[in-house]
C-alpha cells in the first residue's frame, strides 16, 4: 500500500514501529521488507512509532476521521 | 485459514505487567507456559503507557504500614480490600527489585542508584523512564522460555463442566484459528473496557462472578495541545488551574480529585478550565522540564513550560468496566482453572478503593496480583491432568469467531465503536450520573448489543479484531451502566446526582455481577464489618470530600 507516513528510502525494515503500534496500523510488507501503513484510519496518534524509529523515517499524519458510514 | 492447536500447562492471556509476572512466576516453577497478546506483548497495552510511577513500600523508609493502609482506606472511602492493600504494599518491594533485575526502565539520581521518590499521600512513587516496564518484562519472559504469541485475539475461554480448559482466538495477521489447551489459565487482559483491554469480558462470558462499582477513572490533560503527551507528563508535577474567569481553583493534592472537581466546575457552567502555567515559579518549570526529559525525550513537542500561558484542558474519562472476582489470595476466580490479575482482576481498586491515589497505583497492584496469579495457576496445573476439549465446543467457537468475515455485508466496526464511545464517554453519563441518563444509555447499548453487534462485518482479520473488541466493549459498557444504576449512592469517583451522599453502612459493599441464563444478575457483597469506618466520627469527617448537591 502506498503511504506518505514512512519514507521508504530511510526505512530499514527493522520492525520497531510495528512492535510499538497498539492498533496494528503498521505492518512489514513481505515483498519490500519495509514498514507500511496499512490501516491509517485506526491510528490513535500515540506517536510511539515515530518516536522510536531508529532511522527517523516516520512522520505520522493522522487526519481527522474520514466520513464513516454505518453499513457498507 | 488454518487451525493451530497449542497445548500448554499454563496459558496467560495478556502481555502487560500482570500477564508477564504471571507467566514468569509459573515458568520459574518449571512449567510449560504460553503467553498470548492481541498486540505485541510488553509494548502495546496499558503497561507501556504507564510512565507515571511505581508505588513502592519499604519499611526501612520509616513509613508505618498500618497508618499507610488507614490513609488509603480513608481516601479510598473504605471500599478497598484491606487484606489486598496490605499484601500489595508488603510485596511491592520484592516485585520492584525483580523488575530492576530484569532491566526495567526506572529513573535514579545520584550515587548508589537512589530512586526519584515523590511522595503522594503516604506512599512513595518511583519514577519510570521512557521505555516503561513492559519491554523488560517481555524480554525476561522470553529469556526464561515463556512462549509468546503476538497479535492473537482471544475471543472465548474454553469451558467444560464449569472448568476452564484454555482459550480460542485468531491471528490478526493470517486469520488462522488458534486453540490453546491449558491446565490453568490466567486472565490479564487489562482494564477500561475498550482501547487497551477487554477487562473481565472473557470471564463474564464464561460465567465467572465479576465485580464492578462505577469507580471511573479520569485523566484530563492537555492532550490536544501540540505535542500533547509531554504536556500531560508535565501537568502531573504542576497542577494549578484557573476557571473560565481565570479565578484560581483550589484542590487537594490528588490527581483524580482534581479531575473530578474540574468536571463538577464545568457542569456548574464555570468552564473552560485552564492549566495555569503563568503561575509557575522557576523551580516549578525545572521540575516540569525534568519530568518531560525522563518520560518523553524522543517526542517532538512544541510544548515548553517556560513559555507560560493558560492552556485549555480537555478531558478523558474511562469507565470502570469491572474485573473478575478473586475468591482467594492466589487470584483464583469462581471458575475452576481460571485465575485473574491486574485490571481484569480488579487489582487497582482492591488496592486503593474508590479513588485513584497516586501515579502508579495501577502498576504495582497489577505486578503483585500477576505474581500471585502465576504461582496460583502453577499450583493448580500441578494438580490436574491433561485437558481434552470437546469437538462440539471448538466447532461452536469457530463459527462465532468467523461469522463476521463470512457475511457479505454488515455494520462497520469503526462506526459502531464510535457510537459506543459517543454513548459512554460524555461526562453526564460517565462522571455526573443520574438514573434517567444511565437508563437512556443502557437502552442504546442494549439496542446495539441486540441489533448491530450480531450483524457486524469484517473484510479481513484486522477488522475481525475490531469486531471482537466490540463484543467485549458492548458487554463492558452494559456491566458499567448496570453497576452504576445498582449502586444507589455516591462514593469516590462514582457520583450519582440523584443519590449525592455515601450511604453507610448499606453501601459499604461491592457490586457483584454474573450471567444468569443470558440475564445480568447483580447483588451486593458486604465489606467485612471490621473494615468499616468509625460511625461515631461525623459524616463530614469520615468523608472530607463533598459531592455537588449533598
Amino acid at each position: 500500500m502506498q503511504n506518505s507516513w514512512i519514507n521508504p528510502a530511510l526505512c530499514i525494515g527493522c520492525g520497531t514501529c510495528v512492535k510499538h503500534c497498539p492498533r496494528d496500523v503498521i505492518r512489514l510488507d513481505e515483498n519490500s521488507k519495509k514498514a507500511v501503513v496499512k490501516y491509517p484510519e485506526d491510528c490513535i496518534n500515540c506517536q510511539f512509532c515515530q518516536a522510536y524509529c531508529p532511522q527517523k523515517a516516520i512522520k505520522i499524519k493522522p487526519t481527522p476521521k474520514p466520513q464513516i458510514v454505518s453499513w457498507k | 485459514m488454518n487451525e493451530k492447536m497449542v497445548t500448554t500447562d499454563v496459558l496467560v492471556i495478556g502481555g502487560g505487567i500482570a500477564g508477564c509476572f504471571a507467566a514468569i512466576k509459573a515458568r520459574e516453577k518449571g512449567l510449560n507456559v504460553t503467553l498470548v497478546d492481541m498486540g505485541y506483548a510488553g509494548y502495546t497495552g496499558a503497561t507501556r503507557w504507564s510512565l507515571s510511577g511505581f508505588i513502592v513500600y519499604n519499611p526501612e523508609w520509616g513509613i508505618d504500614l498500618q497508618s499507610c493502609i488507614d490513609t488509603i482506606s480513608k481516601v479510598g472511602e473504605y471500599i478497598n480490600d484491606r487484606e489486598w492493600t496490605e499484601i500489595i504494599l508488603k510485596e511491592s518491594w520484592q516485585v520492584f527489585q525483580e523488575l530492576l533485575s530484569w532491566g526495567a526502565d526506572f529513573r535514579f539520581e545520584g550515587p548508589g542508584r537512589r530512586p526519584y521518590v515523590e511522595e503522594f499521600l503516604p506512599i512513595p512513587v518511583i519514577r519510570i523512564g521512557e521505555m516503561g516496564v513492559g519491554p523488560a518484562c517481555r524480554k525476561h519472559a522470553e529469556d526464561i522460555g515463556v512462549k509468546i504469541f503476538d497479535r492473537i485475539m482471544i475471543t472465548d475461554l474454553l469451558k467444560c463442566d464449569d472448568r476452564i480448559l484454555g482459550a480460542a482466538g485468531f491471528s490478526l495477521y493470517s486469520g488462522d484459528l488458534y486453540i490453546f489447551k491449558a491446565k490453568a489459565t490466567v486472565l490479564a487482559t487489562g482494564g477500561f473496557g475498550y482501547g487497551t483491554g477487554s477487562s473481565a469480558a472473557l470471564a463474564y462470558k464464561a460465567g465467572a462472578e465479576i465485580t464492578c462499582n462505577g469507580f471511573n477513572h479520569t485523566w484530563p490533560g492537555a492532550a490536544s495541545y501540540p505535542g500533547g503527551w509531554p504536556a500531560v507528563a508535565a501537568r502531573t508535577v504542576f497542577m494549578r488551574f484557573v476557571d473560565g474567569e481565570w479565578k484560581r481553583i483550589d484542590h487537594p493534592p490528588n490527581e483524580e480529585l482534581v479531575d473530578l472537581s474540574l468536571v463538577f466546575l464545568i457542569h456548574a457552567g464555570k468552564g473552560p478550565i485552564y492549566w495555569d502555567l503563568d503561575s509557575a515559579t522557576s523551580d516549578d518549570i525545572e521540575r516540569m522540564k525534568k519530568r518531560i526529559e525522563n518520560t518523553y525525550p524522543r517526542f517532538e513537542t512544541t510544548f515548553n513550560p517556560a513559555q507560560g500561558g493558560k492552556i485549555p484542558m480537555d478531558g478523558h474519562a474511562v469507565y470502570d468496566s469491572g474485573g473478575a472476582w478473586l475468591i482467594n489470595k492466589k487470584c483464583a476466580t469462581s471458575l475452576l482453572g481460571l485465575f485473574a490479575a491486574g485490571w481484569s482482576g480488579y487489582a487497582s481498586i482492591l488496592f486503593r478503593g474508590a479513588y485513584h491515589h497516586a501515579p502508579g497505583d495501577g502498576l504495582t497492584p497489577s505486578a503483585v496480583t500477576g505474581y500471585r496469579a502465576g504461582l496460583g495457576a502453577a499450583e493448580h496445573a500441578f494438580q490436574v491432568d491433561d485437558v481434552t476439549v470437546n469437538n462440539n465446543i471448538l466447532k461452536e467457537v469457530k463459527e462465532k469467531i468467523y461469522a463476521p468475515i463470512k457475511r457479505r455485508s454488515g455494520f462497520d466496526p469503526r462506526w459502531t465503536t464510535q457510537i459506543i464511545y459517543n454513548i459512554m464517554t460524555p461526562y453526564f453519563v460517565s462522571l455526573v450520573k443520574h438514573k434517567d441518563r444511565l437508563e437512556a444509555a443502557l437502552t442504546h447499548i442494549e439496542f446495539i448489543r441486540d441489533n448491530i453487534v450480531p450483524k457486524l462485518y469484517a473484510k479481513d482479520p484486522h477488522e475481525l479484531w475490531l469486531v471482537h473488541e466490540i463484543r467485549s466493549a458492548i458487554l463492558n459498557a452494559e456491566i458499567s451502566l448496570r453497576a452504576s444504576l445498582f449502586r444507589t449512592e455516591s462514593r469516590g469517583t462514582h457520583f450519582r446526582e440523584d443519590y449525592p451522599r455515601r450511604v453507610d453502612p448499606d453501601w459499604l459493599a461491592w457490586v457483584k455481577l454474573k450471567d444468569d441464563g443470558g440475564r445480568m444478575r447483580l447483588w451486593k457483597e458486604p465489606i467485612p464489618q471490621k473494615w468499616w469506618p468509625d460511625f461515631s466520627i461525623p459524616y463530614e469527617e469520615r468523608y472530607p470530600r463533598r459531592f455537588p448537591g449533598e
